[in-house]
């Protein structure tokens, strides 16, 4: 197995409980990590210093280590029930936020040792999404009952809105520039509130902006460019849209035709874009043409998450 | 213990022996014709059926036949002492292959090895290795109790840098299309940069047979040694894991993925260049052909394969007997003796023909990378021809059945189910079939049957014929279902294709088209089996009943041509004499 070095890497998972490290430019599988025999990855996300990799699925959380040549976990969550939907890491590795099926979100102290739970949030339903605010103490949450929540967790204080009854949040995330929140929904509809945060430093609050009739089935995930100007939401009707945060009319519609598109990432420079869909393979396409520029093929069922760590490496000049 | 003093037995076990505990899956082609003790049990049984006879009232010494028994003669007629049969294995043909030739047995490779271990040792040792891996996992409990962190600065906001109005008007310049250039680059784009777009694997379709870490599939691990590698690499094999349920063909796919990762300077022809071959672990590659393409990698039990070119006129591994309605056929071994001895010099015949034909075919193979790769396109497309009839003859002798229509009295058609096989036909009437009374099924084997050919073609039917001995005269045969149409057409000859009124060609009665035929040099008669089906069946049919025939090319098949051809003939003269 090659050294992974400053080699960029993607990290995938999916319904045959493997999960799978390639070489992002070639698309070559570089390693094969047994996950859970009883669970899919329902999403991955790389610990700040890029040597770890978290998952997590039904009723366990995982960390796994992406620079040894072992396939096994180095850290393992016992006692976990239920799904965990997701999780993220705070952006100096400190703590690391789950999200799950068992109502609630909390927050894990990754420092101490051995690292253990600092807060938790309850929203009373099961939670099917979280994502960090860039301030990086804001949780956006996302519930089946429909709640839409943000979470101070400096202050524990927290806002809630119900953006449309009788419809389950499937994803919600915050734009790198804070200034949009958006949440999905099984019914293909999007919602995006402004968040202003006042200079006393007090919790943002959330003003509602636009709703995105985006898809006509279930949205899977929504996600934000790193350069805040798109909106990317996949779904289950097999295409991923991609909107244009200045008007939030879209831009790009990328079709895995008849498959699911479960989750996706963006290149640092917000010009490619990764995809991992229900035929098993995951894809890297040139947002700018619509083109599938590389395969990642080697699952054996869907693809249901991945993670994709990128760097600006320059500025070009103009 | 008693059976080991027993001649016949113990070749009966050495060869079942051999067969169980072949990985290779030759021994079926291999051993065809070599069933050594059925050989001598049909002579044992046939010379004992003349002398029992004469001998028993006489009842010969004891003494004189313990001699010989001693002194062995190589040309003395079998004798009863010679070849004592094991009792219970001189039953009929179809018993006999229950008892002694058990291709059923299922061995382990493991066994020989070393023997299993007992359960409890396994799971004790899983448990162990579980428990050792274990220990270097952290594990956290989940459900503990909520710490709020010591530190107050330990969740710290952080100032969002703005960078809004910066963008603004470089978004107003640019068309709706067009998303400006934020003027970054990431590492992607760099890397995407550098790598251009054909260093993307060929084979890249066949990463999904990695068997690595793969929960609750069944996988297998080979060491793959790479003939087209330069001289130290090619000793290392590549060490790969791939699903079980893994064709050879994909295996293939999937250790040319590898090597094209591992060694990315060693140009990779495309797929069906290569072939898998059967290796010692010191990575001799052996005589054989290379692994069936089309098996599923499980089947066989190597732990050491060679990747190689596909040596020219060595594509088929073996014949494999697909059941559909018909047996396993290992049966009558006398028969597949005859129809593999027929093989065999079916093929020598190609490929004494190849070496000829082909000039440029041993230079491609042999030459291994060398400068005869680039042969010209229509020698592999006559190679691949070459491969197609190879695979047809072989194909040939299985047992496969077709359903159709046999026409009975001329017009009534029954449904029928043929099975044709090296060793015979049989026509079984299709079981469901209505208003008629079940006829018995017939069976002729392969040595009675003469001819086979499509007398008539329609858009989308045809008529077949499939002309046999007949055996009127002899009683042998049991005369089934068609026996009315049989004895309606023995005797006549049928030329429907090349006479005049070829439209109604299943009609061999009708008076200007039928000829008794009491030829003076044999007095063979044939009848023939008239069947109704679509054409492509007909076709597939035609073809490999007269692949058989010709591979047996048997008197029989001679004569029929033969008098099929005086009879042309003699119609010509007829009709020249009418003119």
């Amino acid at each position: 197995m090659e050294a992974m070095g400053d080699q960029l890497i993607l990290a995938t998972g999916g319904y045959d409980h493997t999960i799978k490290v390639w070489q992002a430019h070639t698309g070559n599988c570089i390693k094969t990590m047994r996950f859970v025999e009883t669970s899919q990855v329902n999403a991955l996300d790389r610990t700040p210093d890029k040597t770890r990799l978290a998952a997590c699925g039904y009723q366990c959380i995982r960390l796994y280590d992406l620079e040894s040549n072992c396939t096994a976990p180095v850290i393992n969550f016992d006692g976990v029930q239920k799904n965990v939907t997701r999780l993220g890491f705070q952006e100096d590795g400190n703590w690391m936020f789950t999200a799950g099926e068992d109502h609630h979100v909390r927050i894990w102290d990754m420092i101490s040792a051995p690292p253990h739970c600092s807060r938790v949030f309850d929203c009373e339903s099961p939670v099917n999404a979280a994502c960090l605010h860039p301030n990086q103490v804001e949780i956006g949450m996302g519930s089946q009952n429909g709640n839409v929540f943000l979470w101070d967790v400096k202050s524990e204080k927290h806002e809630c809105i119900v953006p449309e009854v009788d419809a389950s949040i499937q994803d919600v995330a915050i734009s790198p520039d804070g200034h949009y929140l958006a949440a999905a929904n099984n019914k293909g509809n999007c919602y995006i509130w402004s968040l202003c945060s006042s200079p006393d430093q007090k919790m943002s609050t959330m003003r509602p902006t636009k709703k995105i009739t985006a898809h006509s089935r279930y949205i899977l995930r929504c996600k934000f460019s790193p350069d805040s100007r798109l909106l990317l939401t996949t779904s289950g009707d097999g295409t991923a849209c991609l909107w244009k945060t200045s008007d939030f009319s879209k831009w790009r519609e990328l079709s895995i035709e008849n498959y699911w598109v479960w989750d996706a990432a963006f290149s640092a420079d917000s010009k490619w874009l990764f995809t991992a869909s229900s035929d098993g393979v995951a894809r890297l396409w040139k947002l700018e043409t619509k083109t599938p520029t590389r395969e990642y093929t080697g699952h054996t069922k869907a693809i249901t998450a991945l993670s994709f760590k990128d760097e600006i490496i320059r500025k070009v000049n103009h | 213990m008693a059976t080991y003093s027993n001649q016949h037995w113990l070749l009966s076990h050495i060869r079942n022996s051999f067969i169980s505990t072949d990985d290779t899956g030759m021994c079926e082609t291999v051993m065809l014709s070599d069933d050594m003790p059925k050989h001598y049990l049909r002579k044992f049984n046939s010379s004992a059926g003349v002398e029992s006879h004469r001998r028993r009232p006489l009842k010969p010494p004891l003494v004189s036949t313990q001699t010989e028994r001693n002194i062995r003669h190589p040309d003395a007629p079998m004798q009863e002492v010679d070849f004592v049969c094991y009792p219970g294995l001189d039953l009929s043909d179809d018993e006999e292959d229950m008892s002694t030739h058990s291709f059923d047995i299922q061995m382990y490779p493991e066994v020989g090895a070393h023997r299993f271990r007992s359960n409890t040792a396994q799971k004790l040792e899983k448990l162990d290795i579980a428990k050792r891996r274990a220990a270097r996992i952290k594990s956290i409990n989940y459900n503990e109790e909520v710490q709020p962190p010591d530190d107050k600065d330990f969740f710290k906001r952080k100032e969002i840098p703005n960078i809004k109005p910066n963008i603004s008007p470089k978004e107003k310049k640019s068309n709706d299309d067009e998303l400006s250039d934020e003027g970054v680059q990431s590492m992607l784009t760099e890397q995407l940069a550098k790598s251009p777009k054909q260093t993307q694997n060929k084979f890249v379709e066949f990463a999904r047979f990695d068997g690595t870490s793969q929960v609750g599939m069944q996988t297998k691990r080979i060491n793959v040694y790479l003939n087209m590698l330069p001289e130290p690499d090619r000793n290392y094999p590549l060490k790969v894991c791939v699903l079980s349920t893994a064709k050879i063909q994909e295996v293939i796919g999937f250790v040319c993925y590898k090597t094209s990762q591992q060694y990315p300077d060693v140009p990779l022809k495309s797929l069906q260049h290569y072939g898998l071959y059967m290796t010692e672990d010191n990575d001799d590659m052996e005589d054989f052909p290379p692994l069936d393409n089309r098996e599923p990698c499980s089947k066989f039990g190597f732990s050491h394969l060679t990747l190689a070119e596909r040596r020219p006129l060595a594509p088929v591994t073996r014949v494999d007997y697909p059941g559909q309605l018909g047996t396993k056929s290992m049966t009558s071994e006398d028969d597949k003796a005859n129809l593999a001895d027929a093989a065999v010099r079916a093929l020598k015949n190609i490929t004494l023909n190849g070496g000829a034909a082909d000039p440029g075919g041993g230079a491609t193979g042999g030459g291994g990378g060398g400068g005869g790769d680039e042969s010209p396109h229509d020698n592999v497309k006559e190679y691949e021809k070459r491969l197609l009839n190879h695979n047809d003859m072989l194909e040939a002798p299985m047992h496969r059945s077709f359903r159709l229509n046999i026409i009975d009295k001329r017009f009534f058609k029954s449904d029928v189910t043929l099975g044709i096989s090296g060793e015979r036909i049989e026509i079984d009437q299709y079981k469901n079939a209505k208003f008629w009374p079940q006829k018995k099924p017939v069976s002729t084997p392969i040595d009675a049957v003469a001819h086979c050919e499509i007398v008539e073609r329609r858009q989308l039917k045809a008529l077949l014929r499939i002309w046999l001995k007949s055996n009127s005269s002899s009683s042998s045969l049991p005369s089934g279902c068609t026996s009315a149409p049989i004895n309606a057409s023995v005797t006549t000859l049928n030329t429907g294709t090349g006479s005049s009124s070829a439209g109604i060609a299943h009609s061999p009665s009708s008076p200007g088209n039928s000829f008794g035929f009491f030829s003076t040099t044999s007095n063979i008669r044939f009848k023939h089996y008239d069947f109704d089906t679509d054409t492509h069946t007909a076709e597939q049919i035609h073809g490999k009943l007269n692949c058989i025939l010709e591979m047996r090319s048997s008197e029989l098949r001679r004569e029929f041509l033969q008098q099929r051809e005086r009879k042309l003939e003699r119609q010509q003269v007829k009709k020249q004499l009418k003119l």
